[in-house]
């Protein structure tokens, strides 16, 4: 089956275009070349539309974009509807062809920005076989292409590359779990006839309970328990499912960040050493002020020394002279002379006395008040004095300590430099974001496996309280004769649920086992590296395995590409097991890939695409010189597309393979 | 005993110099984001002028600074200078000429200081080396 072509009509950016896909004798490769944003991934988006009514490939932008296009939007006149329409012509062989047309009608109204949806119809073209057209609508439309390819499948036909990247990454086993159960189609048997079973098994229980209080209070009660049994063992799975999801973004976001400095720890370390360096600038600035108010202190006593030599020469010379303290007020006796009376007892001076007091004067050198002032001088001239002693050691310890903090506050910045070094060239906003994600699952783990084990220890005193009610169960029908037809039908359904059990088994292990079979036979033939894989192993616990040549199991260790490469043919043998024959999409193929592997995989895809018609959609610089030499060859159509000046339409231009 | 002046004077156009002491963090005013008083900025310049020999008489009495903030060091140092510069004691008999002396000083330090070709945020080394040249001759 191949699509011959997709016709677009207000769709998105597609305002009116028609993509024709012709098929070359030897590939079927049809390439599509858009930067990001152009709307290369609504080509995936219009398909799933057209064919399921869905549009599961959105970025989170575009989703707050109307599905009708805005140039339609800006046209249509207020209260005027306008149709998008996605066509898609296929080839089911045998000359066979459909043609399925999704339409919805939108109204406009002035002033309100997204248009309202009117309604939708699907059908589905093809002719029989003496030429005449039938047309059906709806629900026998959606019935035909679950034929072509049902939509549980579709997801293994038309994907993003980011997904070939995750698939053996995160929740693996869950996944091929997924994948199995699906292409074994065991939903008949698991939601329809073991439902079914167990529906009639409760009911007959149920009549038995109506025979005996005795029956019904033990029935009651193991019905309970096996209701709460149920819940926790749904508990227990989507714990496990949890855990596994957790323990692969763990080891993802490890490998993102190895070799990734510690940003967290690194700007902590950078935090502190900018606080250090802060509280020992500030210590810097108070000694160096310290040391200006000692130089400002030091300057007046060296300045002045000479003077307070001088004066504190004088002072002991006057001491040594016994001037120094006065013993007699001189301006006492100048007032004596003047006044010629005592000042002290009253009396007046005689001739003889007045002579005496003029003898005491001129023997007196200093009054008091200059006595005092020297006083007064002596102790703080003494104190500048000593002060010069101490200035050279003063000094050099108040420049060796500025000293130390200079070289400190050089050495936290050289430390700051080294951090910032470190740092320079990675994202912080990308790095936080890997390391809260690993955070985050870390504790998620430590709370799932916590929960899991307390759920595991309820499961497990529950089924011992199921087995013992089950067996009083039991002995109370055995005791009553009157329910025996019952019984036997009660016996009868569990017998048959039994084998529907392990029917399911057996089918969902030889599905395995024939994925696990395909996926062997595409990988070794597709995979590069011919003589390092012995073989792929889906095991039994659906946990996918590599097998190294020399025996050892190598999937964590192997590249992206091969990772890939295996991913995509596991995907092929899902699609080969079930027997579906649909085009293969790949949205971004080797986005993920280095450089050596986008060329190993771009060989890949045009080997896949010699069998079944391969649509790839790729950015500019994923088409690089050495993927484009190696499809450029054989490529069947190759469009580029880009947007026309206004922004809201796509244009695509055809380059053709010459 | 004669009368102690109140306050300790500046020629009027030594106000304008003084403000130039603010361009140092050493010398510079409280209120001007320093730590120095005006006592202090008019004992600085009375010291560097009495240790150069250079004192001048003021023209225009300006009060900078009232008498009773000097502390007794700042008093003791004043008298020194007094003494010295008169080479007698008797000087400390006369406060109104023991201050006079002082204000020459001030007045000659100050434009000194203020006129000195030393750049910017340089004056705190230049102020050490030469006390350590000082210090050495003590």
């Amino acid at each position: 089956m191949r699509i011959k072509r997709i016709k677009f009509k207000n769709y998105r950016q597609y305002r009116n275009v028609e993509i024709i896909l012709k098929k070359k004798a030897d590939n079927d490769v049809n390439i599509f070349i858009g930067r990001n944003g152009v709307g290369k991934t609504n080509i995936l988006n219009a398909m799933n539309w057209c064919l399921y009514g869905d549009e599961p490939h959105f970025s989170k932008e575009s989703q707050r974009i109307p599905m009708l296009n805005l140039e339609a939007i800006n046209e249509a006149k207020d209260g005027k509807d306008q149709d998008v329409v996605v066509e898609i012509e296929m080839d089911v062989g045998n000359s066979r062809t459909y043609t399925f047309i999704r339409k919805a009608t939108y109204r406009v109204y002035e002033g309100e920005i997204l248009p309202k949806l009117q309604g939708s119809t699907f059908q589905s073209l093809n002719n029989d076989e003496k030429g005449n057209t039938i047309n059906n609508q709806d629900e026998d439309a959606k019935e035909i292409v679950g034929g072509l390819v049902s939509q549980e499948m579709r997801e293994f036909f038309f994907f993003d590359g980011e997904r070939l990247d995750n698939y053996f990454k995160i929740a693996t086993a869950q996944n091929i779990m997924h994948a199995v159960f699906v292409i074994s189609q065991i939903d008949l048997l698991r939601n329809r006839i073991g439902k079914n079973l167990n529906s009639i098994l409760k009911d007959l229980r149920n009549d038995t309970r109506k025979e005996s209080p005795k029956i019904d209070e033990i029935g009651s009660a193991l019905e309970g328990k096996e209701d709460e049994l149920g819940k926790v063992k749904q508990k227990i799975e989507d714990y496990k499912r949890q855990i596994e999801i957790s323990k692969e973004e763990i080891s993802d976001c490890s490998d993102k960040l190895r070799g990734i400095p510690d940003i967290e720890a690194l700007e902590e370390e950078r935090n502190m050493l900018k606080q250090e360096r802060k509280h020992k600038k500030d210590l810097l600035d108070k000694k160096k002020k310290e040391k200006q108010d000692c130089l400002f202190e030091y300057q007046k006593i060296f300045m002045l020394y000479s003077a307070i030599d001088k004066s504190i020469l004088i002072i002991n010379q006057k001491k040594r002279d016994k001037e120094l303290p006065p013993t007699i007020d001189k301006s006492l006796l100048e007032e004596i002379v003047k006044n010629k009376n005592c000042s002290i007892c009253g009396t007046p001076l005689s001739v003889e006395k007045e002579k005496r007091v003029r003898d005491l004067l001129s023997e007196i050198k200093l009054s008091s008040v200059i006595s005092e002032a020297l006083l007064k001088m002596e102790n703080p001239l003494l104190t500048f004095k000593d002060k010069i002693q101490n200035f050279s050691k003063k000094m050099n310890n108040l420049t060796d300590e500025i000293n130390d903090y200079i070289k400190n506050i050089d050495s936290s910045e050289q430390k700051i430099s080294k951090i910032d070094k470190k740092l320079i060239g990675y994202s912080d906003e990308k790095i936080r974001t890997w390391q809260e994600q690993r955070r985050k699952h870390e504790d998620l783990l430590s709370d799932n496996q916590k929960m899991l084990g307390k759920y595991e220890m309820i499961e497990e005193s529950l089924r011992k309280e199921v087995d013992e009610l089950t067996k009083q169960y039991e002995l109370e029908l055995k005791k009553e004769t009157k329910i025996g037809f019952i019984k036997k039908q009660m016996d009868f359904c569990s017998k048959a649920l039994d084998v529907v059990n392990k029917t399911e088994e057996v089918i969902v292990n030889e599905t395995r086992k024939q994925i696990q079979s395909e996926t062997n036979n595409i990988f070794l033939h597709l995979i590069w590296k011919k003589n390092t894989f012995r073989e792929v192993k889906i095991e039994s616990d659906f946990n996918i395995n590599l097998i190294h040549k020399m025996g050892y199991e190598c999937l964590g260790t192997v590249g992206s590409g091969e990772r890939e490469l295996l991913a995509l043919s596991f995907i092929l043998a899902l699609q080969s097991t079930s027997n579906f024959s649909a085009p293969i999409l790949i949205d971004t193929p080797v986005s993920r890939l280095s450089f050596e592997h986008r060329v190993n995989f771009a060989k890949v895809l045009l080997d896949i695409s010699s069998r079944q018609q391969t649509i790839l959609l790729f950015t500019p610089s994923e088409y690089s010189e050495e993927v484009s030499k190696v499809l450029d060859l054989k490529y069947s159509n190759k469009y580029i597309l880009k947007l026309k000046s206004n922004e809201k339409e796509i244009e695509l231009e055809e380059v053709l393979n010459v | 005993m004669s009368e102690i002046p109140d306050r300790l004077n500046i020629d009027k156009k030594d106000r304008e110099l003084y403000n130039k002491l603010d361009l140092e963090e050493i010398t510079r005013f409280k209120d001007k984001g320093g730590t120095k008083t005006r006592k202090e900025q008019f004992i600085f310049a009375m010291a560097y002028a009495f240790n150069i020999g250079k004192k001048m008489p003021i023209d225009a009495f300006d009060g900078y600074f009232l008498e009773k903030d000097l502390h007794d060091d700042d008093r003791a140092l004043i008298y020194a200078v007094a003494v010295y510069d008169t080479k007698s004691v008797e000087v400390l008999a006369d406060m109104k000429a023991v201050f006079k002396i002082a204000e020459e000083y001030a007045h000659a330090g100050i434009i000194l200081l203020a006129n000195n070709k030393i750049p910017i945020g340089l004056y705190e080394i230049e102020l050490e080396k030469e006390l350590s040249g000082i210090f050495k001759k003590i």
